[in-house]
């Protein structure tokens, strides 16, 4: 009795911050996270030593870079950059063979190293790029502050992206937490006030169909619960019925002051009734109520004494429409 | 399970002399129950149907509800009362026939609603 439903609230912050664990930007982590091969652009755009420089001029015109590396096969022997270009053409030997003039100590950088790696290379060196090699020293990439800024704010992206799906998750999870939360519907039930009947079921089927309940299983709810409403109408001197809505089951109990059930083995059969002309002439009297009630309840418990009257308590277990629990 | 197979109620309309009292009527119907009795209805319809009795309350109207009956003919020239009608659940079809309900059955059964 007057237990009430405490719906668990769940809450995930998007970024961790259990105690004790130092909180860190998003962005710092992609850093530590993401890979040099993750934000190169590959495959690289190469020149052979023998090309010209005015070659590899249009070149970096054409694809808008600001070195291009030099190699034999994949291996990487040297890096043309603007700067070696403008050099050529002050010095008129724009139409020279790169490998008389690009560098040949190239600093490199690893596919394998972190961004935060990748970031400290460009502030140790000044470099506008890096080539990238494999564990196999082969040249897989080249590499710029650019291309990281655009890789870390790609994947800054998608991360809030996924944040922002996770909260909207959560929401509707909560959602339907509310939706499912205890719903009790309480009313008093007159003797000879058939116009009435059903008002109680119909609220209860109403919660039950919004909450997508079976459709089956809604109907027997139903049934019990407008039978018990008739027979306080029909038999008794007055009383209340009670519907309790959870998550997984409705209670319905029937309560009423009197006269009660003289034997309860007897009215449990069907057919049997002690119903009046009254209410056989609208329909009702069949002697089917209890048995109704029984069949379609999956707990059921009648006590009824001429002194308390009759207390009737039904329960049905709720599965979701399509199945599943 | 497998659906019942259904059945359009707009063709036998003129057969059964019925007269719609509510303004939608369902296309189809999955079978039909005749009973007066309120608990039988409620133990042995099957959701769908057109229920075919001559009581007029207001509960039949509830009971249909509770059911998911599909449409109810009042048979012997029998109407609810108007409030009763408004009251009607949406997509509960009301209808009326001067026929009995075994004439009814008759003819229901003669239109192929087995
Ligand atoms: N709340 C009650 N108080 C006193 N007697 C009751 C009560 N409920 C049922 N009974 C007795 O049990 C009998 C059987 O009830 P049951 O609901 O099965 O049939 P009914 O109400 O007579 O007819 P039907 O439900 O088919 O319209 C009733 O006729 C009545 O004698
Ligand atoms: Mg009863």
């Amino acid at each position: 009795m007057g237990v009430s439903t405490v719906t668990a609230r769940t809450s995930v912050p998007v970024w961790d911050e259990q105690p004790g664990r130092r909180s860190v930007p998003l962005a710092q982590v992609l850093v530590y996270e993401l890979r040099v091969r993750d934000a190169m652009s590959k495959p690289p755009v190469t020149a052979a030593p023998q090309d010209s420089l005015r070659s590899i001029q249009h070149l970096m015109k054409a694809h808008k870079f600001s070195g291009v590396p030099i190699v034999e096969g994949d291996r990487l022997v040297g890096l043309v950059s603007i700067e070696d270009i403008i050099n050529a053409l002050d010095r008129g030997h724009i139409n020279e063979p790169a490998e008389r003039h690009m560098t040949r100590n190239v600093v490199t950088l690893r596919d394998h190293y972190s961004l935060l790696r990748a970031v400290a290379e460009f502030e140790r060196h000044g470099f506008g790029r890096f080539p990238v090699l494999d564990a196999g020293d082969r040249l897989v990439g080249m590499i710029t502050r650019g291309d990281i800024t655009t890789c870390l704010m790609h994947h800054l992206e998608k991360r809030a992206e996924e944040a922002i799906a996770h909260e909207a998750a959560l929401v509707a999870a909560r959602v339907a937490d509310e939706k499912a939360e205890r719903v009790v519907i309480r009313a008093p039930v007159r003797t000879g006030d058939y116009d009435s009947a059903g008002k109680v079921s119909q609220r209860m089927r109403q919660v039950l169909r919004e909450r997508g309940i079976d459709p089956e299983v809604r109907r027997r709810a139903a049934v019990v619960a407008y039978e018990a409403e008739t027979n306080i109408i029909i038999h008794s001197l007055g009383g209340e019925i009670v519907v309790t809505i959870d998550p997984d089951k409705v209670v319905i109990e029937a309560n009423d002051v009197g006269p009660g059930i003289e034997n309860i083995e007897l009215a449990m059969q069907e057919g049997w009734s002690t119903a009046g002309r009254l209410p056989r002439e609208l329909g009702f009297g069949a002697g089917m109520g209890l048995p109704n009630i029984k069949r379609c309840s999956d707990r059921l418990e009648i006590q009824s004494d001429s002194e308390h009257g009759t207390r009737l308590r039904a329960e049905i277990f709720l599965k979701r429409a399509g199945g599943a629990e | 399970m497998s659906q019942a197979t259904m059945f359009a109620l707009k063709p036998v309309l003129g057969a059964l002399q019925a007269t719609p009292l509510t303004d939608a009527l369902p296309e189809t119907v999955s079978g039909c129950y005749i009973s007066d009795l309120l608990s039988d209805v409620l133990a042995h319809a099957r959701p769908g149907v057109l229920w075919v009795t001559v009581q007029i309350h207001r509960n039949v109207v509830s009971v249909a509800a509770m059911k998911d009956i599909a449409a109810v003919l009042f048979t012997c020239g029998r109407k609810p009362d108007a409030t009763i009608v408004a009251e009607a659940e949406e997509g509960i079809a009301l209808l009326s026939t001067p026929l009995t309900s075994y004439e009814a059955a008759g003819r229901l059964w003669e239109a192929g609603l087995r």
